[in-house]
């Protein structure tokens, strides 16, 4: 009865999003207020349905309910919980209701939070967030139904892909879905303005929230994935270029793009067009990624089951808002009334280099992606795009941008002062410069580019430090006066250092990591000593251990420096019985922000292992950098004042420059 | 009943929100009036930031008058397009959404259900299921039942005993090895056990005698000398370690004490019969067939195996012609079929090796000495 209820629940949610998706934009339209009001209501009763039945689908793992043709097929009754929950969304059927689950969780969230929204502009978005709902759960229903059911229940399921049983597959993908599916929140308002032919005065500050708020998501969502590949599959790599990370890699790219255009348009009321044109490309890109993940193009962990007729589905809905929203953006756009003018040099010029730049980065992302998909589509051809087209591509661009980052937001609003900004900068470049030299005196020829790499990931820390305290004015007004003035500073300022200091932290994880990193790969028998960087590890031998569902083998080692013992690794090897698949578990001890890597590849009867070891070091810097990123993005989010950017006033008169507006 | 209910109160939440804002009156002005009032709004409270701002000292007054000039500009503009016109509510459209939510919507929804759905389909959470009355369930529930029992009590060796057997019948070797294991260690060798667990091990290595499981029948044989299957397994595995000659005394010293009527003998016979080399080699597989093949083979009538010796044929057949295969598979085909004395099949057979091997010079060769062995001469 509860599967049945949960699937009963979806059935009458996808008819409900189907009128959700033609009642409120009819009002908006025709301007019949009863139309409109009818949107915050069924967004709301949309998400208590799609509720019941996720929550149906949880219970039917929890209770190992056979009887459900997806539980049977991915989980098992010797499971552990964590995993009957998590293995809900760790399968195709599952994972895509938690997606549209999401979606219908934003658009609740719209119709609560949007008391101030005109009552049109209100309705449009919810009915836009209709038609992705409707399609959505219709790819759900028509493809991907997670509630079919076995008539002769087996007793036992199959069990959920091993290298899935982890506490990453819990946190992973709903922070993922969150930011990908909280682009479509910045995408409805773009596309509701373009049919109303209007953008409201507080458009971009109703947008700029949701925008923070899924890039904070999709940031620390991406961020797991890539922690959770770096220990689970046992090869150190934390980033492979691979096409699914591609794929989220990219709405990050354009998301981080729209997050700075729609600061300019909130301040200044520039950039509109433009705006609205990166809020659709950016969750097009989410759209994208959703069909290259899901339809079983790439065949990775991801790609649950490959299946033609999802992907041609998925193929249809990507081509039905992609194409619809830009040919819809073609139409109306010109019906968009431009906003205020400003100086080549000025901070709204920096953000539009910024926006240049990033847009720049994606489309060298997507090219790299698409290219050998496509390929291989018309000539059957099969070739690999990997780091070295992303380090002669992205690469390239990444550079000005990050050596840009600090004079940002050092830039008067509509006109700036270069020079000025720049001898605000003078201390970071000087630390920029001393950190270079130390490394380069340090390590000296051998690697010719991590002092680079390690300056300029200064500079930008430095330099996002610089502008706070430039703005506090501590030279001139003292320290307490300073101090006093660093309290009252928006909140918003925080969130920018923060955001371009994690940038800074994280290009110095990858830097020193990749540059000064120790890999060793050797054979072990028990009683061996061996060095790994400044690190003695003594191998003492494997021992078999039982699991809840699996067996392992686990291998001992004792770590010291200089003959004191600092921790042990216990990497092991685990089969799955029901699947009867082999894992590795690397065992990972910190020093610090740097870790020492061990992980076991083939074992032998007399009590060898095949290993590989690694030093890496300040390597935690990555993900803590996007800790601090996110950090910063949460903090600009509670920030609700109204941000006014005050521009710089003309002197005397500038040719060539109107007021704005 | 209750699932019915469920659907309705659902069904009718779905209605309600759309049914009750379309009763709601509210704010008269038309919507581009009330979007000006918003932008207004908008505009206003951003003069009141300016001037916090200020306070705050986060801006000078030069940047707050750039700024104020700014915004009151757009306030002007916003203030001057907003005609505060009002209107009166059309009717028609919300009655028609009326009937969608109270007509359509149920309609669409049940009958969508009821396409996709399976209502009477109750759930069955895997406890419940192995809680319920032992009566006339699967024997897979069973097993699972005996299984969590096992898991709770492993010290249980009567438990073991039984289901070892039944995973046996369910063809679950691995699994009925374990469990004779477990039987033996908590309940003590016996023959029967013993030899069992041996058995277990061989059809789990598909008919290959095991080190493990030849110390199995060993213990076994100890336990009682006469025991013949012990004996059986024992003598047949001296054949595949190609110990023919002790293997065909094990088999004859089998044979010499038998009842002929017991289920084993024709097996035995068989086996003996290969050794001696009074069984065409061709028949044999490459490496024997699973021990359980035998022993069905052994226990049909002369009749019935030449049936199952011919579908074995027949399938080699069909999946060459339909799929191909290697040159040795063609060559067992033709020589099986000669050796059952259907010529014309094996010509047949080798005129399709010839063109399915066209291209392998070494396996035409070998075609030709096969069909001249056979006496298959075209």
């Amino acid at each position: 009865m509860i599967v049945e209820t949960g699937h009963f629940a979806l059935v009458l949610a996808f008819v409900l999003a189907l009128i959700q998706s033609v009642v409120p934009v009819w009002g908006a339209v025709t301007d019949d207020r009863r139309l409109m009001q009818t949107a915050a209501p069924v967004a709301n009763v949309l998400f208590v349905l799609v509720t019941l039945s996720f929550a149906a689908l949880t219970w039917a793992y929890l209770a190992s309910d056979f009887s459900v043709v997806n539980v049977w097929e991915n989980s098992h009754s010797a499971k552990p919980l964590i995993f009957k929950i998590s293995g809900v969304w760790g399968n195709h059927e599952g994972s895509m209701l938690l997606w549209v689950l999401i979606l219908v969780m934003f658009g609740s969230l719209v119709a609560l939070f949007s008391g101030n929204v005109p009552a049109q502009l209100r309705a449009a978005v919810l009915g836009v967030q209709g038609w992705i709902t409707a399609a959505f759960l219709l790819f759900v229903l028509a493809t991907s139904n997670p509630f079919e059911r076995i008539v002769n229940a087996p007793i036992e399921g199959n069990d959920l892909n091993p290298l899935l049983q982890d506490i990453g597959l819990a946190i992973h993908p709903p922070l993922l879905y969150l930011g990908y599916v909280g682009f479509s929140i910045t995408f409805s308002f773009a596309v509701a303005a373009l049919i109303l032919g209007r953008i409201d005065a507080a458009w971009a500050r109703w947008v700029r929230p949701w925008a923070l708020l899924a890039w904070v998501f999709l940031t620390l969502g991406i961020s797991m994935g890539s922690y959770w590949a770096y220990y689970e599959l046992g090869w150190g790599g934390w980033w492979f270029w691979d096409p699914v990370e591609n794929a989220s890699f990219m709405p990050w790219l354009a998301g981080t793009a729209l997050l700075h255009s729609a600061i300019v348009m909130e301040k200044r009321e520039a950039l509109k067009v433009w705006t609205v044109l990166l809020a659709i490309f950016t969750f097009s890109l989410s759209l994208l990624g959703t069909f290259l993940v899901r339809s079983g193009v790439l065949t990775s962990v991801h790609a649950f089951a490959v299946d033609p007729e999802r992907g041609l589905f998925i193929l249809v809905i990507l081509c039905i808002f992609i194409g619809g929203s830009f040919t819809l953006y073609a139409w109306r756009a010109p019906l968009l009334k431009q906003g205020g003018l400003f100086a080549p040099i000025s901070r709204e010029g920096a953000l539009v280099l910024n926006n240049l730049f990033l847009t720049a980065a994606t489309v060298s992302v997507l090219v790299g992606t698409l290219y050998p998909l496509a390929l291989e589509a018309v000539t059957g051809e099969k070739i690999s795009v990997g780091a070295p087209f992303f380090n002669l591509t992205f690469g390239p661009l990444m550079i000005p941008l990050l050596l840009a980052v600090p004079f940002g937001p050092l830039l008067a609003w509509k006109r700036g002062d270069l020079l000025a900004a720049t001898q605000r900068l003078y201390a970071a470049f000087g630390l920029a410069l001393v950190a270079a030299l130390a490394v380069f005196w340090l390590w000296g020829m051998k690697q010719v580019l991590a002092p680079i790499g390690v300056g300029l990931a200064v500079w930008i820390m430095a330099g996002s430090i610089a502008e706070l305290v430039t703005r506090t004015r501590i030279g001139e007004v003292g320290l307490s006066r300073g101090l006093s003035r660093l309290v009252g500073l928006p909140r918003s300022a925080f969130g920018t250092t923060l955001g371009h200091f994690g940038i800074g932290v994280t290009l110095l994880g990858i830097v020193m990591s990749s540059a000064f990193q120790t890999e060793l790969v050797r054979t072990v028998r028990p009683g061996d000593t061996f060095d790994v960087a400044d690190y003695q590890l003594s191998f003492s031998g494997l021992a078999p251990r039982q699991g809840p569902n699996f067996t392992e083998q686990v291998g001992h080692f004792t770590v010291r420096q200089g003959g004191t013992e600092v921790g042990v690794l216990d990497p092991s090897k685990r089969l799955y019985q029901a699947r009867g698949m082999p894992t590795t578990e690397a065992a990972i001890l910190t020093f610090g922000f740097s870790q020492l890597y061990v992980s076991l590849g083939e074992t032998r009867a007399d009590g060898a292992a095949d290993i590989r070891a690694y030093y890496k070091p300040m390597i935690t810097l990555i993900w803590l950098g996007t800790l601090v990123m996110s950090i910063g993005g949460i903090i600009s989010i509670t920030d609700r004042r109204l941000r006014v950017g005050a521009p710089k006033p003309a002197r005397a008169k500038i040719a060539g420059l109107s007021p704005a507006e | 009943m209750t699932l019915w209910i469920l659907f309705a109160l659902m069904t009718g939440l779905a209605a309600l929100s759309i049914l009750v804002p379309l009763r709601r009156g509210g704010d008269p002005l038309t919507a581009a009036s009330a979007n000006r009032a918003a932008d207004e709004a908008v505009y206003m409270a951003q003069l009141d930031e300016i001037d916090r701002d200020l306070q705050r000292g986060l801006v000078d007054a030069a940047q707050a008058d750039a700024a104020r000039t700014e915004i009151a500009r757009r306030l002007l503009a916003a203030h001057r397009q907003n005609k505060g016109e009002t209107r009166t509510v059309g009717t028609r459209a919300a009655k028609f959404v009326q009937l969608l939510a109270s007509l359509l919507l149920p309609a669409a929804a049940l009958g969508l259900y009821l396409w996709l759905g399976s209502p009477h389909q109750p759930d069955q959470p895997l406890e419940a299921r192995l809680q319920s009355d032992p009566q006339g369930q699967p024997v897979d529930v069973l097993v699972a039942r005996v299984e969590r029992h096992l898991a709770a009590n492993p010290q249980d060796g009567q438990g073991w005993e039984v289901l070892a057997p039944v995973y046996m019948s369910l063809g679950r070797p691995q699994d009925a090895a374990q469990a004779y294991a477990n039987a033996i260690r908590l309940n003590g060798a016996s023959e029967p056990r013993e030899s069992s667990y041996g058995e277990a091990l061989v059809v789990a290595a598909e008919g290959l005698v095991t080190a493990e499981a030849r110390a199995a029948f060993d213990r076994a044989v100890k336990l009682d000398p006469a025991a013949p299957k012990p004996r059986f397994f024992l003598a047949l595995a001296l054949g595949q370690e190609g110990k023919r000659e002790e293997a065909i005394a094990a088999w004859r010293s089998l044979l010499e004490g038998a009842d002929p009527r017991a289920i084993w003998v024709p097996a035995a016979e068989q086996e003996l019969a290969q050794l001696e080399g009074r069984l065409p080699a061709s028949l044999q597989p490459p490496r024997g067939p699973a021990a359980a093949d035998v022993e069905a083979a052994a226990a049909l009538s002369e009749g019935d195996r030449n049936d199952m010796i011919r579908s074995m044929v027949d399938g080699l057949k069909t999946r060459l012609e339909t799929e191909g295969g290697s040159a040795e598979d063609w060559l067992r085909l033709i020589r099986a079929q000669a050796v059952m004395g259907d010529k014309d099949a094996a010509r047949a057979s080798a005129a399709g090796a010839r063109e399915a091997l066209q291209d392998d010079a070494a396996a035409l060769d070998a075609l030709n000495r096969a069909e001249a062995d056979n006496g298959l001469g075209s």
